[in-house]
């Protein structure tokens, strides 16, 4: 089991990096030419004061379209993925926090995002839980990539090779 | 495979590499923010642009009527009441305005009926903060003023940042609000208790969206989609 993970790990670092990266970038890009918006998203999270949500509606984009770019080349793995994660653990926080003080919105994930028709609460409900797991499963993919994050591809490569690579 | 973790010695993972790419990062989140934000700025700024025509009309004295849902009461004591709920922020109360905006002023002005308008905020923070400057206007006597003002630069997205104390105190000097009453009104946010009192009426009077008008207490059905200013004169007359 352990000489099996030792071969594919190059493979699997590989794909957590382009998984994260890849869903970071895209998230970020689509979010961050429509700047209002994403703005309007973090503030109908309705957790931080209005102008605080704003700044970070406007800089959060970049900072995912950066550590997704990071990631996918493959320079700074270990910073980008503990930031990954660290964006994600706030992403899953603030969907909890939505769902408990029963809030409608959509996500904002990929651009977008505000309230949602009260109408539709059962479908918003079904979509945070989706969300939720989504962004677990992303947060997963950055804890590999602290572990291991050398693998194919990549332009970050250890320098010593340690005796069991 | 556990000293893999270990090794922290990679050609990325010295000191100078990892500060380097700090700093890239910090900049390119910095100046992306910052290219955001003035774009913003510069489209709000355009978006005032439409005001420069605004007409300001007569000062017309209201009350904050409490036993009415603290709506924003004109004409207090006419034959007829029209009641009329709307959220700043509401892009359907904006069509309303432009459509039957005119037949309200003018029933307010001639004081052919007790207008009552019931700012209501379930849009958000910024629908608060607008309807605060709305209270504010019309202790000034400039309610109608303000909320044409308000619906003409009215933006697209709700809660973008938009209806900020420094653009709403903008957008009263565009409606002949420049006094320092007004401004500080709209800063210190004096009128929140009205503005909460409006929107919790909300349920009290069985109104679920904006906008929405009763006439002599009765809410009005419209026939069409659209707000056609003749079937709204109609239902006011038949009232």
């Amino acid at each position: 089991m352990i000489n099996l993970h030792k071969k594919y790990q190059p493979f699997i670092t590989l794909i957590c990096r382009l998984l994260l990266g890849g869903v970071l970038l895209v998230a970020g890009g689509l979010k961050a030419f429509k700047p209002s918006e994403s703005a309007g998203a973090v503030a109908a999270y309705k957790i931080l004061p209005t102008n605080l949500a704003h700044l970070i509606g406007y800089a959060l984009p970049w900072l995912e379209i950066a550590i997704g770019i990071l990631l996918i080349i493959g320079l700074s793995i270990r910073f980008a993925a503990v930031i990954g994660i660290g964006v994600m653990v706030i992403f899953i926080a603030a969907i909890i926090s939505v769902w408990a003080r029963g809030i409608l919105i959509d996500c904002g994930c990929f651009g977008g995002g505000g309230e949602v028709d009260p109408s539709k609460a059962s479908e918003a409900h079904r979509a945070y839980l989706i969300e939720i797991l989504r962004d677990l499963g992303l947060a997963l993919s950055g804890a590999y990539l602290y572990f291991f994050p050398y693998g194919r591809l990549s332009i970050e490569k250890p320098i010593k090779n340690n005796e069991e690579q | 495979m556990a000293k893999q973790a270990k090794s922290t010695k990679s050609s990325g993972g010295d000191k100078f590499t990892r500060w380097l790419v700090i700093g890239m990062v910090t900049l390119v989140v910095a100046s992306g923010a910052i290219f955001s934000i003035v774009g913003e700025k510069t489209k709000a700024n355009e978006s005032f642009a439409i005001l420069n025509d605004f007409k300001v009309g007569p000062t017309l004295v209201s009350t904050v009527d409490e036993a009415n849902g603290s709506g924003i009461t004109f004409n207090n004591g006419a034959a007829k009441t029209v009641d009329i709920w709307e959220d700043p922020q509401c892009p359907v109360c904006k069509t309303f305005e432009q459509a039957n905006g005119e037949f309200i002023d003018e029933l307010v002005r001639t004081k052919k009926a007790n207008v009552v308008y019931h700012v209501v905020s379930f849009l958000g923070n910024e629908s608060v903060a607008a309807a605060n400057a709305a209270y504010c206007a019309a202790d000034e006597g400039r309610y109608l003023d303000f909320h044409k003002a308000l619906y003409l630069v009215q933006p697209v997205l709700e809660n973008s940042g938009f209806f900020s104390t420094e653009n709403l105190i903008k957008i009263g000097s565009y409606a002949g609000l420049k006094s320092q009453s007004f401004s500080d009104c709209v800063t210190k946010g004096s009128k929140l208790d009205k503005v909460k009192a409006a929107y919790e009426s909300m349920s009290k009077y069985n109104v679920q969206g904006t906008p929405t008008v009763f006439f002599n207490g009765k809410k009005w059905e419209r026939q069409n989609n659209a707000f056609l200013p003749s079937e709204f004169a109609a239902a006011f007359e038949a009232s």
